[in-house]
């Protein structure tokens, strides 16, 4: 197999900006060999041991199945950093974000930061029975503001949500796309130091998609570090210093933007080509060439 | 971007290999120590009040009778153990004033069922607030608490509604306003119950079915439509029952609501301890797990 020279200038990859970053600065957010293994109950029926176990275990009709959903790695991000995360469905992007943000603690290694970092989903996180005012409320509230600051904030949120008007109705009265819109604009009330952007924001219709954009580019400008998830390797190579490649809860690359999402979109076509071990053989090739980082604690 | 060049592998160097000063970062979704986590819990008071209100407003639109049922459940399950074991069974036998009796023993009862039964769900029932937020968990199943307490209000004043209209009348004494350190013991009770079981049902789904059997079991075991004094003859039954903290509450309301009494100290001392315990002790199994709640089962 042939691989463009373009993309494989270098012999190992580089911190993004190279030297123009300042690498003596404290690190913002320091991933330290984290990785995470869970259990998950599964409903398919046991095919081995003998009769009496199966039978035990059909009663059962759930067993427990062990999933590597991220291989221990270990990433430094300085503050000014905008970090694209890249990778194909499943390949252990979100664990790795949730774990960023605190939600999932690591089986090994740990996840340090200098505040809590934020993230921007699209998970319904509202209570369905409630008025939307009344959730706007809730979720300020669960983010730590205090009644007041809540008031202050609250035109603001209601203007971004684009839904005055209807906010007195439940939650359930509204359409997914409209419930997301209001999680948007209640999630974005705050302005993070640490902010991480799930890819799958961008839903909704024209005019609020503007609207997100704008509101997500004003946050990318004041947070001192930014974690941006998806799929559009244009968006990830305006907005990014640096991209990291994960593939089947793997660290595969991390460096540059041009580099890695060429590298990306190599691996992908062969992929959609279903040069399935050729792609795998191009993958173990670039991971290969990684230098791993080591986080020394003093 | 100009990367190439001699400094280089300087930089390379230097990202491959980072020193990190420990005290410049925290570890994400870290659980705070134990008194630190109690401030923070105070700070999300707010939180607490408003969502436990936003839920109680919410809970029952979906039944055209809408918050009636809160008082016509517990009338409604009053008489049919009126039926069953003060007509039937004629277990109100030598009971004064049965119905008011029964009436304290359901709707007393009721309450501690739904704040348990609810509370011991506030961590699987919400995993997607959690997930969205990072806040001080016990803040859930505190609020579900407070809803319960608040939306229990009208049921309660059904019950002394009740009691001072179906014969034979009570009249209102100042042994009455003990029914609220009462309720007090009760509430702590409950919320120590909460805290516990929640961190058990987010660990094991399964756990709710035992709750279920043993809410029930506990309402059988609890003299509800029975007098205690049926065994006289079998200390250990006896002794046994004024350990139950729910007979205690049935009790002291009874003394307190019916027969101008202010319940025996004993009972008082039972069931303080069992709010107390629980509350300490729920309170700490559940900030020990505090960091796996947002984790999918």
């Amino acid at each position: 197999m042939t691989v463009p020279s373009d993309i494989t200038s270098t012999d190992h990859d580089l911190g993004p900006d190279g030297g123009s970053q300042d690498l003596s600065s404290a690190p913002t957010v320091v991933i330290d060999r984290a990785g995470l293994t869970y259990t998950v109950r599964t409903l398919t029926a046991p095919a081995s041991g003998s009769p009496k176990r199966r039978w035990l275990k059909g009663l059962r009709a759930s067993r427990m199945s062990r999933v590597e959903a991220l291989r221990p790695l270990s990433l430094v991000i300085h503050h000014g950093e905008s970090v694209g995360v890249i990778g194909t469905n499943g390949s252990g992007k979100s664990t790795l974000m949730n774990m960023i943000t605190g939600r999932l603690r690591p089986t090994t290694g740990t996840i340090h930061a200098t505040s809590t970092p934020i993230m921007l989903g699209v998970n319904a996180a509202l209570v369905r029975t409630a008025s939307g005012n009344d959730n706007i409320t809730l979720g300020c509230l669960a983010m730590g503001m205090t009644p007041a600051q809540v008031e202050a904030k609250r035109p603001s949120i209601v203007e971004l949500s684009g839904l005055a008007g209807k906010l007195h109705l439940p939650l359930r009265s509204y359409s997914s796309g409209m419930a997301s819109r209001l999680q948007f604009a209640i999630a974005t009330s705050v302005d993070p130091e640490i902010l991480i952007i799930d890819e799958a924001l961008n839903t909704g219709d024209a005019q609020f998609r503007d609207r997100t954009r704008a509101r997500i580019d004003e946050l990318r400008e004041q947070a001192g570090c930014v974690f941006l998830v998806s799929h559009s390797l244009n968006t990830i190579k305006t907005m990014c210093t640096r991209v990291v490649w994960i593939e089947q809860g793997e660290l595969i690359m991390d460096g540059p933007p041009a580099k890695v999402t060429a590298n990306y979109r190599k691996y992908t076509k062969l992929l959609s080509e279903g040069l399935k071990d050729e792609a795998a053989e191009f993958r173990a090739m670039r991971q290969k060439s990684l230098r791993l980082t080591t986080v020394t604690w003093t | 971007m100009s990367v190439h060049g001699s400094t280089t592998d300087h930089v390379d160097a230097a990202r491959a290999d980072t020193v990190v000063d420990r005290s410049t970062v925290s570890r994400v979704g870290a659980r705070p120590h134990l008194f630190r986590y109690i401030g923070q819990l105070f700070t999300y008071r707010h939180f607490v009040l408003f969502d436990a209100r936003a839920r109680v407003a919410g809970s029952s639109t979906n039944d055209s009778l809408g918050r009636l049922w809160m008082v016509l459940n517990p009338i409604l399950n009053g008489a049919t153990y009126f039926l069953v074991f003060g007509i039937l069974l004629g277990t109100g036998r030598g009971i004064e004033n049965f119905i008011g009796y029964l009436i304290i023993g359901v709707f007393m009862f009721r309450y501690t069922t739904s704040a348990v039964t609810s509370g011991s769900k506030s961590i699987v029932g919400n995993r997607a607030v959690i997930r969205a937020f990072s806040f001080p968990r016990a803040t859930l199943p505190i609020a579900v608490n407070v809803r319960e307490l608040l939306s229990n209000v009208p049921t309660f004043v059904m019950m002394f509604i009740l009691i001072l209209m179906i014969p034979p009348a009570e009249d209102i004494s100042w042994t009455w306003l003990l029914f609220f350190p009462v309720l007090a013991l009760q509430f702590i009770m409950n919320l120590g119950l909460s805290l516990f079981l929640a961190r058990m049902v987010a660990r094991w789904n399964d756990v709710t079915h035992l709750i279920a059997f043993g809410t029930r079991a506990w309402l059988y075991i609890s003299a509800v439509f029975f007098s205690v004094e049926r065994f006289e003859d079998t200390p250990l039954l006896i002794g046994l029952m004024h350990a139950n903290p729910m007979f205690c509450v049935l009790d002291i309301t009874r003394d307190a609501l019916l027969y101008g009494g202010v319940g025996d100290p004993g009972r008082w001392l039972v069931l303080g301890g069992w709010a107390l315990g629980s509350l300490v002790i729920g309170g700490i199994v559940f900030w020990q797990a505090e960091e796996t709640y947002g984790r999918a089962q």
